[in-house]
Order: structure tokens, then C-alpha cells, then sequence
């Protein structure tokens, strides 16, 4: 069976910035797909050209089989989407808003905006204009637009954004139940790596317009090696010590009189003896999971939310 | 189809909820005026009634038995001065005539009237609803409305634009030609019905004026070429309702004109950007017109000279406006008639056919960078 998103060698640029280059990747029906990367990785633009908003330059962006730009009317039939800064019309309610979206589709089921704006927990303030609305409230009911007609896949870019602890954990379990109960194939990009852990099957990870990775995020995490935290007597003094220790990365933790250590291979008793020998106390030397974060780091060689991921192309 | 339809009523919708302040203003200002009309009438006329309506037979005859006097009395300064002299006649055409020239033009403003009254053609200009069609849709009133409606249409991609909400528009099955063609239909039909109800108040005060709302089915004659006398060969006949109908028409392609003009410039840019360029073209040209028209008028003496500026789509009025003075028996005046009429239309239509598909184009294309 065919994926239900293709996306392959698909390049665009902004004038003389290249936003994609040969970014190629898929999405299969039924799976929750994480879309990382840095601020300007190209993630909104991938997500924009899958839209029908904008066209690539080379390669293709296919969903359910038809071309996203030259084929749009059929493409669009397989999804609802959620884009950055979801807009609507402030002068109307969310629920009109709603009934202005669902005509689009051909008709409007009042039912079925009823029970999305209960699904999102819109429903008291579902004849408000939106123009009151906070931008969590935007972003809920732009979730409940994208799930208008009942599409096979869902396209969220950061939906995430603007809402509040409690809006995201019962995001996360809408999501989850989205793609347990319903099989709903489910793609979203986000710089919040907790919630895509928590949610993934498969990531992409982008970073400056290029693919780094992608696969299953138990496969990811696990082939990148080994993760230490060591509590010293003395981090300036342990850190060259452990950097000269062959195969060993380390920076300083973030508990105090801590450092992080990563190897490709374990290197526990070698940097133990190292420090020790260096006159250097050594509380505890414990092995901690890998986590996403890390895989992260290590592909795009910037910290996650640092200031050093600066933009490539315009989103 | 029923897509279409469906984004047709989203249209109607989106612009009633959004803007229904315009037209609640601008109804406000129509029965204002209508009600300082009235009072001006009654402070005029001494009385709250319409007065008794006039025959246009009637109006015909007083026209020639007044022309037959003047005739008379440009014989008498003709015999006075030996035959030279000059008078000052008014209009659009007007300027300095011989003596001559005058009664020439006198006799045959009454051969024109009594060739009317004998076909049993009357001037346009005697019904009330032929001069509210003139007034309405030729007149600063449509002047106005025009640059309302251009206001309108400039937001109409540019303003889901600023909105963001464009992205969820054009990522819904429905194309982005069915999009554009749904937002014209939607504006034109719109502008189409403040049109009418314009036109309609402004019938009901000429009504008032007139004493009678008239009828609809009388035979009206236009002049073919306002530059040449009316009479047999230069005169085009046509029932009342027919001559509105073609009023309406111009018009409406004058207020289509402009909404293709809106809607290409709301297809490139933000919001602000679109609105601020739709007003600035559509109050700037008209004004750079009466510039470039006061230097050919100051160069060459004649307002005929500038006429050609009329041809600049900008005078979207420009149809309606050629044929007002061509209207029956009035003076003969250049860049009138019904010729110029069917030019002006013309013109008008290859502008507006341009801004459209130009738009339609621009926006199959467009990339919605964000």
C-alpha cells in the first residue's frame, strides 16, 4: 500500500536561500509522524508546499497519490490541516468561523461542528466572536477546523503553540486518541521534543532544509550510544580531564557540580580512572537514558531552543 | 457548482458581517439627503405635495414657442447691430457664436422639438426615471459608490491575507479559480444591489418632482452623434425602460471595472498596501485628469480637446456621463451620443476583461510564502 504522504528530492528556494534540498521522506496511514527541526529547518515551508500554498522548486509532495500543487483539489480531499498563528475571522464566533470551513468541504453538519467544538472543549465560548479569543482558544479551534469532514490525515504545524501546560497535556490525549480510535494518520511538526516523544511512531528531523534522520523513534534513541552524568568535586577541573579521555563528549550538566557525558561505546571504568587519578572526587557516575533531546543535538549540533539555530530561510 | 455557490455564500456573509456599518451609513446618508431635498422642495415650492405632472407635448411647445421668441429676438439685435455681433451661449459645447450661428441653432433646436412631437418621440430627459438612471449612475452619487465598492474588492484576497486565513481558503479542495470567481460574483451582485436601490431612491425624489413616476414603455430619443443637430438619420429611439436598462449596464461594467482593478492589486499585496493604492488610483486619476484637461482647455480654448481623456478607464462614469448631454433637444456638443456610448463601453470592457484575467492569472500562480 502506498504512503499516504510522499515527499521525495523536493527542493525550494527563496530567492538565493535554499529553504529544502532533496528533502525526501513519507508518511504511512495510521502512523503519528514528528516533524523536528530548528527555527528556519524548513519545516513550515515542507508543510506549506504539502498545503498547496506553495510549490517546489524540483521534486514532488504527494498525498494520498495526487500532487499537492498541480492536483491540489483531489490532494486536499485527504486532510485537514492547522498552520502557525491559525487565522480566522476575527467578526464572526467560532462556531460560524466553523460553518464558513465546512461549506468548503460542500456542505456544513451541524452535528459534526457541535461535536468538534465539544472534542476540543470549545463549546462554552463557541458563539463568542473570536476576536476574543486567546490564542490557545485559536489554537483549539483550529483544530477542530482541520478535523471538519473528516479527514484521513491531520497536518499540524506546531499546534502546540500558545497553549497552556493543561492545553497541552489534553492536546497530547486528543492527539493519541485521534490516532488510536479513530486510525487518523497524524503529522505535526514542533520544536517541544517531550511531546513528541511522547507521541511519535517515526520522526524526521530537519535541519537546515536538509533530512539528518528519520525512522522510528526506539531506533533513533538507542543507536546513538551511551549517556553518563557524573557528580564531581570540581567541573572546570573534570571537564578537559574527560574531554581528553578518547571517544568522550562532555559538557556541563545541568545540576549543579554535574557534567553530561556521551560516547559511541561505554567508557564508564576509563573515565572514572581518569578523574580519580587526576585527584578529582567522584560522587556518582550514573548511566541515563538517552533521550530524544540528545539524538537532537548530536544530528543538528544545536541545542534545542539555543540562539545559535538561527533561521535559513524564510517560514 | 454548489461549491461555488457555497463560497458565494460565504462571500455574502463574510461581507455583510464585516461591513454592514457601510451600508447602514450609507443608507443613512441617502434618507438624510432625500429628507433635506424635501424640505428644500417644500421651502421652494410653498407645498408638502408632488405638484400636477406636465405633458411632454406640453414641455415641447412652451420649448418652441421660448425658441420661437428668442429667434425673434436675435432677429431684432441682427437688424440693430447691421448683422455683425456675438452672443455667449452655455453647456458643455458652449462658447461665443455669431449672430447667426445663434438663430441657426434656434431654429433648429424647433425643428428638432416639432419633428419629436410629431413622431411622438419624446426628449429622455421627460421621464423620471430616465433622469434618476442619469443622476444615479453618472452622477456623483456612483461616484462615490464606486470608490466604496473599489475598497471593498481590494480586501478581498489581501484581507484574507492579513487574516492568515487564506491559508486555510486555498488548502480546501475548492480551486483557487473557483475562489477568485466566487469573490467576483459575490462583490459584483452585491454592488449590483446598492446600485438598484440607489437608482430606485433616487426614481421615487425625481418622481416626486416630476408629479408622476411616468411610464416605462414611451418611446425615448437619444442622439446617435451629439455633435451633429438631432432630426431624421441622427436620432436613436427606444422605449424608456430599454434606455435604463443600458444605463444600468454601463454603470454596472464601470463598478466591474474597478472591482477587477481592486482585486488584481489585492491579489499581490497585504491588506493596507491594496487599499491604499485602490483609493490612491481611484481618487488620483480622476484628479491628474482634471489637471492634464485644465492645460489642453488653457492651450487650445476648447473643452473638446480633452474628451480623449474619457477614454482612460479611470472616468468609469464616462458612458453614462456621453450620453446625458445627447439627451433629445439639447445643444450639440462633441464626445456625445450614442457612438461615443458604444466607444466609451468599449473601452471599458477590454480594461476590465485585462484587470480580470490578469488577476485570475496573478493568483493561479501566487505563492503563499507566509
Amino acid at each position: 500500500m502506498p504512503a499516504l504522504v510522499e515527499v521525495e528530492r523536493l527542493t525550494k528556494s527563496f530567492g538565493r536561500v535554499r529553504a529544502l534540498s532533496e528533502v525526501s521522506f513519507s508518511v504511512e496511514e495510521g502512523e503519528v509522524l514528528g516533524f523536528l527541526g530548528p527555527n528556519g529547518a524548513g519545516k513550515t515551508t515542507t508543510i506549506r508546499i504539502l498545503l498547496g500554498l506553495l510549490h517546489g522548486d524540483g521534486g514532488t509532495a504527494k498525498i494520498g497519490g495526487h500532487d499537492c500543487w498541480t492536483d491540489h483539489a483531489r490532494a486536499s480531499r485527504f486532510f485537514g490541516a492547522t498552520l502557525e498563528q491559525p487565522g480566522f475571522y476575527g467578526f464572526l464566533s467560532g462556531r460560524d468561523n466553523l460553518r464558513q470551513f465546512a461549506r468548503m468541504l460542500g456542505r456544513v453538519d451541524e452535528k459534526q461542528i457541535t461535536d468538534l467544538l465539544d472534542l476540543v472543549g470549545m463549546t462554552e465560548r463557541a458563539d463568542d466572536k473570536v476576536k476574543g479569543y486567546s490564542m490557545g482558544m485559536r489554537q483549539r479551534l483550529a483544530l477542530a477546523q482541520a478535523l471538519l469532514g473528516k479527514p484521513r490525515l491531520l497536518v499540524l504545524d506546531e499546534p502546540t503553540n500558545g497553549l497552556d501546560p493543561n492545553g497541552i497535556h489534553g492536546l497530547r490525549i486528543l492527539l493519541r486518541n485521534l490516532a488510536t480510535d479513530q486510525g487518523l494518520t497524524i503529522f505535526f511538526s514542533s520544536h517541544l521534543l517531550s511531546e513528541v516523544e511522547e507521541l511519535c511512531d517515526r520522526v524526521v528531523v530537519l535541519h537546515r532544509g536538509e533530512v539528518k534522520a528519520s525512522g522510528p523513534l526506539s531506533e533513533l534513541m538507542n543507536v546513538k550510544g551511551f549517556r553518563y552524568r557524573i557528580d564531581v568535586s570540581d567541573v572546570e577541573k573534570a571537564l578537559p580531564i574527560v574531554r581528553a579521555v578518547d571517544g568522550a563528549r562532555a559538557e556541563p550538566g545541568t545540576i549543579k557540580d554535574s557534567i553530561n557525558v556521551t560516547a559511541d561505546h561505554d567508557l564508564a571504568r576509563q573515565i572514572n580512572h581518569a578523574l580519580v587519578s587526576a585527584g578529582v572526587g567522584v560522587d556518582q557516575l550514573v548511566r541515563t537514558e538517552q533521550g530524544l533531546e540528545d539524538v537532537y543535538i548530536q544530528l543538528t549540533g544545536v541545542p534545542v531552543d539555543s540562539p545559535l539555530s538561527s533561521p535559513a530561510a524564510p517560514q | 457548482m454548489s461549491l461555488v455557490l457555497s463560497l458565494i455564500r460565504n462571500e455574502f456573509e463574510k461581507t455583510w458581517r464585516s461591513r454592514w456599518i457601510v451600508f447602514a451609513v450609507l443608507g443613512g446618508l441617502f434618507l438624510l439627503i432625500a429628507g433635506g431635498l424635501y424640505i428644500y422642495y417644500v421651502h421652494l415650492e410653498n407645498r408638502w405635495t408632488p405638484q400636477a405632472p406636465v405633458a411632454w407635448q406640453t414641455q415641447l411647445r412652451d420649448q418652441i414657442r421660448a425658441n420661437q421668441q428668442e429667434v425673434v429676438n436675435l432677429e431684432q439685435v441682427k437688424q440693430q447691430s447691421q448683422g455683425g455681433g456675438t452672443v455667449r451661449v452655455g453647456g458643455r459645447g458652449g462658447g461665443d457664436l455669431t449672430l447667426d450661428q445663434a438663430i441657426a441653432q434656434a431654429k433648429q433646436a424647433i425643428s428638432d422639438d416639432q419633428y419629436l412631437i410629431d413622431h411622438d418621440i419624446a426628449p429622455v430627459q421627460s421621464f423620471a426615471i430616465a433622469q434618476a438612471a442619469l443622476f444615479a449612475l453618472g452622477g456623483i452619487v456612483m461616484f462615490l459608490l464606486v470608490r466604496i465598492f473599489g475598497w471593498l474588492a481590494s480586501e478581498q484576497i489581501a484581507g484574507e491575507r492579513s487574516d492568515r486565513t487564506i491559508t486555510i481558503l486555498l488548502s480546501r479542495p475548492p480551486s483557487r479559480n473557483q475562489v477568485l470567481f466566487a469573490k467576483t460574483i459575490a462583490s459584483f451582485l452585491i454592488s449590483l444591489v446598492v446600485v438598484l436601490l440607489t437608482l430606485l431612491i433616487v426614481f421615487a425624489m425625481f418622481a416626486f418632482w416630476f408629479g408622476s413616476p411616468g411610464s416605462l414603455t414611451d418611446q425615448a430619443g437619444v442622439a446617435i452623434d451629439g455633435a451633429k443637430p438631432l432630426g431624421p438619420g441622427n436620432l436613436l429611439q427606444m422605449p424608456v425602460w430599454l434606455f435604463v436598462l443600458m444605463l444600468i449596464g454601463a454603470a454596472m461594467l464601470g463598478v466591474l471595472c474597478v472591482q477587477g482593478m481592486s482585486l488584481l492589486i489585492s491579489v499581490l499585496t497585504g491588506r493596507w498596501a491594496a487599499i491604499g493604492t485602490t483609493l490612491a488610483l481611484l481618487f488620483g486619476a480622476p484628479l491628474v485628469s482634471a489637471v492634464v484637461a485644465g492645460i489642453l482647455f488653457l492651450i487650445s480654448g476648447s473643452q473638446d480637446s480633452s474628451h480623449f481623456l474619457t477614454y482612460l478607464f479611470f472616468n468609469v462614469l464616462a458612458p453614462v456621463g456621453s450620453v446625458a448631454p445627447a439627451l433629445g433637444n439639447t445643444i450639440a456638443v462633441a464626445g456625445s451620443g450614442i457612438n461615443q456610448f458604444v466607444t466609451e463601453v468599449e473601452t471599458l470592457a477590454i480594461w476590465t476583461l485585462g484587470f480580470f484575467l490578469a488577476a485570475f492569472l496573478l493568483f493561479r500562480r501566487r505563492q503563499e510564502a507566509g
